[in-house]
């Protein structure tokens, strides 16, 4: 019926002219989108402008293909219709994010559009594409354009188009992938948030992926390398690649060029990748630029390399090392995390600023996970944190109350073995730290790091952004306020004056120790004034002062 | 009514405005087809409304914004995913146009509407 009758790839098969595609050919494509989707995830997720959940977009779509593939994955169906429901129905039961739950629409209109035919055809598969759209855009009031709804759109308008002209459904398919190529493209100039971050839509590229697949396959091109990346060359974001400096490759080499004869990518991609890493290779109007690391005693093999190609019109070479800690002075370092071993216990924690991340590393945590007061860490960014770690033990510190719950729900999200302490504020979480022991028994241990928690008191100064009345206190806003424990106990005029009567309240001369990180917020003068206070005060005390780089409050307290 | 200094005066940002955002960026999340009626007995038939509260309901106090949905949703659709999403970008937008935190958002699901029978 087709000429699918194996499951092996890659050995370029054509659809017969008059073509019928059965339920074993579309189990086939299906695979192919899928592999070549996974094989280019990375590009996929790197297209992220919300700082929401679903920016791992490729993650999230390839998940929700695997849970298709699942569904038919030792099916023998020879009925294209039934197998297309069966794809439609893992589709939506594993859709994940919301990129997954519109590939699973998507799915579920094509297969509608199939019913129960045996086998598909130009009209039918252009039919089923129709519906797909339909479908779709049925699911969602207000549909935004310039996301993987307009791609579905484009594309099944381009079906229609070609079915006028062939029947032939290689020539369709080829024209559909290029109408999502360059509805993809177009994407930008329907969403501005896309334009402004310089990016694509996530989700469009990933459906274009999927359908790329497929013609890769009836090509029999290649699926499981991704070797033809070029993206515009506004996408480019150099400052990413930063975070990924390898061991050794200690030059960042970006070269821009135009190529005398037309660039064959593959072999370029290959043989750069025999010089360095973290290649990426940019387009536009002719003009191609290229980026690689390179160890130090190879930083000109690529320019060398290049000049072979064609006219080189300018050379950007930066020593990493030196950039990183420059950038590190500005933003934040790059952070050593402990190293991880299986069946250690890890320990993610949520931290609100970069000293404080710093601190944290220093102590050995696995991971942080930035956010705090105002910008709390999603489930799935805590999710996201622990899951790839080479261990299934895992202590998440949230570090915040308003976080703990999204901490536990992350937990119940996952195989592995998960605890989360409920450290409410930062000191918490450093004091519960002070306890881990990686080899340990996981209750045992957990249960000395929450007891930790009792050890240590937390004062929080801030500025009250509005007048209240509480516990009693009268507070104007635009007053010092210090919270102790998690209530706030005074107001006061000053940040000064704040501290020291915070310290008087907590009892602090009851304690031995008196720990201050400030805040991004307070001027160095200002701190070293007030710690010099609290040092004449306390004289016996032991008193450290850290840079927290955390947002809202000019101090965090901890008092032991 | 939330409110914050600036350096000339307040800014106090009603539950109506908060509404209003979160209604937006409710109905621009794929998967919710509607708004519903908080208590059902105001009665499904007034989905879609224009009215920016109907639907939400916006709590604040000193800890940050709370806010309730209560959607309609795709048949079809895998729920759990399409209320996460819809979660988060209330959550975003809110965040990003009051500048306060959003402590919670609960979605209720208060039906499904089918539009395409399989």
């Amino acid at each position: 019926m087709s000429d699918f009758s194996t499951p092996t790839a890659h050995d370029g098969r054509r659809l017969a002219k008059e073509l019928l595609l059965d339920g074993q050919g579309l189990r086939e494509l299906i695979i192919a989108g899928m592999t070549w989707l996974k094989t280019n995830q990375q590009l996929v997720n790197s297209l992220n402008v919300f700082p929401v959940p679903d920016g791992d977009t490729g993650t999230n779509m390839l998940l929700t293909m695997q849970a298709a593939y699942n569904e038919i994955a030792n099916s023998g169906e020879k009925n294209v219709g039934k197998m297309a429901h069966a794809i439609a129905q893992g589709a939506l039961m594993g859709a994940r994010g919301n990129s997954g739950v519109i590939l699973s629409q998507l799915f579920r209109g094509f297969a509608r559009g199939m019913d129960t035919l045996d086998a598909m055809d130009a009209p039918v598969f252009v039919k089923a594409l129709v519906e797909a759209k339909i479908t779709a855009y049925k699911g969602v009031v207000r549909p935004v354009e310039g996301t993987i709804l307009t791609v579905a759109k484009d594309m099944a308008a381009e079906a229609e188009k070609a079915l006028a002209e062939t029947q032939d459904l290689n020539l369709i398919l080829e024209r559909v992938v290029d109408a999502a190529d360059r509805s993809v493209k177009h994407t930008p100039e329907l969403l501005p948030i896309l334009k402004q971050a310089g990016v694509v839509d996530s989700g469009g590229k990933g459906l274009f992926f999927i359908l790329e697949g497929m013609q890769r396959f009836l090509k029999g091109q290649a699926l499981d390398v991704a070797v033809t990346t070029v993206q515009p060359l506004a996408a480019m974001v150099m400052e990413n690649t930063l975070e990924q400096v390898e061991e050794g490759q200690d030059f960042e080499v970006v070269v821009d060029f135009r190529p005398e004869q037309e660039l064959n990518l593959e072999k370029f991609y290959s043989e750069l990748s025999e010089i360095g890493t973290s290649i990426q290779v940019g387009e536009g109007d002719g003009m191609y630029r290229m980026h690689i690391h390179v160890p130090t005693e190879k930083r000109y093999v690529p320019i060398d390399y290049i000049m072979g190609l064609g006219t080189i019109t300018k050379v950007a070479m930066e020593n990493l090392l030196a950039q990183m800690d420059q950038i590190g002075k500005e933003h934040t370092p790059k952070l050593h995390f402990a190293p991880v071993e299986p069946g250690q216990i890890a320990v993610v924690a949520v931290s609100p600023g970069t000293g404080i991340s710093r601190i944290f590393a220093s102590l050995g945590v696995a991971a942080v996970v930035e956010g705090g007061q105002t910008m709390n860490p999603s489930t799935e960014e805590i999710l996201h944190a622990f899951e790839n770690l080479a261990t299934d033990k895992v202590v998440i510190l949230p570090d915040n109350k308003n976080i703990i719950m999204a901490a536990q729900s992350a937990a119940t999200m996952t195989v592995k073995k998960v605890a989360v302490i409920p450290t409410k504020t930062v000191p918490q979480g450093l004091n519960a730290m002070l306890r881990l022991n990686p080899e340990g028994e996981f209750d045992q241990v957990v249960k000395e790091m929450t007891q930790a928690l009792e050890d240590v008191d937390t004062g929080e100064i801030t500025i009250a952004t509005r007048t209240v009345e509480i516990n009693g206190i009268d507070v104007h806003e635009g007053e010092v306020i210090a919270i102790f424990n998690g209530k706030v106990v005074l107001a006061a005029h000053s940040i000064e004056e704040a501290c020291l009567r915070f310290l008087e309240k907590a009892k602090a001369e009851d304690h031995e120790r008196i720990t201050l990180f400030y805040g991004n917020n307070i001027s160095k003068n200002e701190v070293n004034l007030i710690v010099d206070k609290v040092r004449s005060m306390y004289p016996n005390h032991e008193i450290e002062l850290h840079e927290g780089g955390q947002p809202h409050y000019q101090f965090i307290i901890a008092i032991e | 009514m939330s409110e914050e200094a600036n350096p000339l005066g307040n800014i106090y940002i009603s539950h109506r405005a908060i509404a209003t955002i979160a209604s937006q960026s409710a109905l621009e999340s794929y998967g919710v087809v509607g708004l519903a009626a908080k208590d059902l007995a105001e009665g499904l038939a007034q989905v879609l409304e224009k009215h920016p509260r109907h639907g939400i309901d916006v709590r604040y106090d000193s800890e940050g914004i709370e806010i309730d949905l209560y959607i309609i949703v795709e048949y079809g659709t895998r729920i759990k995913s399409v209320a996460s999403s819809v979660a988060e970008n209330v959550r975003y937008y809110v965040e990003r146009a009051i500048g306060l935190p959003v402590r919670q958002v609960n979605v209720h699901v208060r039906g499904l509407r089918i539009s395409n029978t399989d």
